[in-house]
């Protein structure tokens, strides 16, 4: 079914929160490993804003459609930060703009070269980088899902889980964006599918290992992606992946996951 | 820096954003009392700028500002509401019959050799970011606030000549958000050229180049002329461009030369 950015931006509102009772925390505060996970989730959330930076360098930013969506994505991703964050403040873990910004400076004179690097990509690919950036968006998008969802499932903090639910519902609402723009382009244009599906397999990594600790990287997917639930997990969202045309066979997300419980496990 | 520095609350402002709200706006009413055609044709100028935000975005996060996370969080909920406004503008062309904004494509862009700067692509933004760091924050909220006083000069053109009750509503609400984008931006602008020197420095520099209204660089020649024609030729005209350059001279640590060539890049 094709996508309709309208009826996306138009129906499009935060997430809500003011309806939990967050002062529960107060009483029945998560496990660190639990603050630890969520944390790694409200960093990334707040990242995407310099994800954009990247998508706005390249041949993406000249679609319509995929301008107008970045609008609404980036406010809605946004308040997944803020709603996360509201629960790590009842903690005592405060994220605010200040820590954020300190964050984003560790990343260095090279992060400022990163988009000059899509940027020349972009040139040299053409439009087909479009087809590279949704696909790319449709990994993270489904990685995000999964993520929320399977960590809703282990939750045993019921307010926890109803958040995590909540914002795994919008996150499925940008897989479909970013899903159905792929599948258009790639159906259109061999070369999109040869680009994507090399780049896919050999430079695409979890949401987040571009920007966090690889230690946290690792932890965070041993939490929710190990054991028999996580491998089911990971062929799952490989197959989701692999029915986009022209990425047959791509197991992005096995190996991914694969190498972090691999580096993960004790000697 | 606070989450509220300034005063401004920028958390406040996320969570306040003005989403869509050309469902709430009396559209029937143009149905008796309808547009003229100029009037038309530069509201969906005003409405094309007003909705491409990204293309300006993509300058600033080239550069230091994208490490800020107070502007980020600002420029995204600006993006929104500006989104929004579009959203209201072209509702207002749909009542009179006339095609959506995305059904018309921009027309041929206006080419001038003095806008060769602020057309420079992100391979030459992201390096020089390098060199100039935060300072370019400054240069960023000052053409930010620019670009509100142009485009209340250019709402107040639209008003005066429509002298239209319904369009007056519509341009109510449209005020009504972007006061809150003049506030931030004048508050960051001067905190930022009090503080340094490379920033009053940048700021003149880059002030001297841009082109406003944001949004109108990759816009069709002839909307382009005709919203100058509109808010800034003749001699209402004129005085509406240096009454803008008087504020920029006002404008902290900056000069009445800047405030003159910022006059000069309006009546282009």
């Amino acid at each position: 079914m094709a996508f309709d950015i309208d009826e996306y931006a138009a129906g499009s509102r935060e997430v809500r929160w003011d309806d939990l009772d967050l002062d529960h925390f107060r009483e029945h505060p998560l496990p660190a490993d639990t603050l630890r996970t969520l944390r790694y989730m409200t960093d990334v959330e707040y990242h995407t804003i310099c994800y954009t930076r990247d998508l706005l360098t390249t041949p993406s930013r000249a679609d319509d459609d995929v301008a107008r969506f970045m609008v609404t994505w980036n406010r809605e991703e946004f308040w997944h930060g803020e709603a996360l964050a509201a629960v790590l403040r009842v903690h005592g873990i405060e994220v605010g703009f200040d820590q954020l910004r300190a964050n984003r400076l560790k990343f260095g004179w090279r992060d400022a070269l990163d988009p000059a690097g899509q940027s020349i990509l972009g040139r040299l690919v053409g439009p087909d980088f479009i087809a590279v950036h949704m696909s790319w968006g449709a990994a993270n998008e489904y990685t995000a899902v999964s993520a929320y969802r399977r960590m809703a499932a282990l939750a045993t903090d019921s307010v926890l889980a109803q958040l995590l639910r909540r914002i795994a519902q919008q996150e499925t609402k940008h897989v479909a964006f970013y899903a159905s723009q792929a599948r258009k382009r790639l159906a259109a244009s061999r070369k999109a599918q040869l680009i994507t599906r090399f780049l896919l397999n050999h430079a695409w990594a979890p949401v987040g290992s571009t920007i966090m600790d690889r230690s946290e990287v690792r932890f965070v997917f041993g939490q929710l992606m190990s054991g028999p639930e996580g491998t089911a997990e990971a062929r799952r969202l490989d197959g989701n992946v692999s029915a986009l045309p022209g990425l047959s066979g791509l197991r992005i997300f096995s190996k991914a996951f694969g190498r972090l419980l691999t580096e993960a496990a004790p000697a | 820096m606070t989450e509220a520095s300034d005063g401004f609350d920028v958390r406040a402002f996320t969570r306040t954003a003005q989403g869509r709200f050309s469902d709430e706006l009396d559209l029937d009413m143009f149905a008796t009392q309808p547009l003229a055609p100029d009037d038309r044709a530069l509201i969906r100028f005003l409405a094309r700028v007003e909705g491409a935000s990204m293309e300006h975005l993509r300058d600033v996060l080239m550069t230091a500002t994208h490490k800020d996370a107070r502007v980020t969080a600002f420029l995204v909920t600006w993006a929104y509401e500006k989104q929004w406004v579009a959203d209201a503008l072209g509702a207002v062309l749909e009542a009179h019959g006339e095609p959506s904004l995305s059904a018309v494509a921009d027309g041929r862009p206006l080419v001038r050799l003095s806008e060769w700067r602020a057309r420079r692509g992100p391979l030459w933004r992201a390096v020089a970011s390098i060199r100039h760091g935060d300072a370019v924050v400054a240069a960023h909220m000052a053409t930010g606030l620019i670009d509100e006083w142009v485009m209340a000069a250019a709402y107040d053109v639209l008003a005066d000549r429509a002298d239209n009750s319904p369009l007056t509503k519509v341009l109510d609400r449209i005020t009504a958000v972007r006061r809150r984008h003049e506030e931030f931006f004048a508050g960051e602008a001067d905190r930022r050229l009090r503080e340094s020197e490379k920033a009053v420095r940048l700021t003149r520099s880059m002030l001297r180049h841009a082109v406003w209204p944001i949004g109108a660089l990759h816009r069709g020649a002839a909307d382009r002329e005709r919203f100058a024609s509109a808010v800034f030729t003749g001699a209402e005209g004129r005085d509406r461009a240096m009454a803008i350059g008087t504020r920029v001279a006002g404008m902290t640590r900056m000069t009445a030369v800047t405030g003159a060539r910022v006059s000069r890049i309006l009546r282009q």
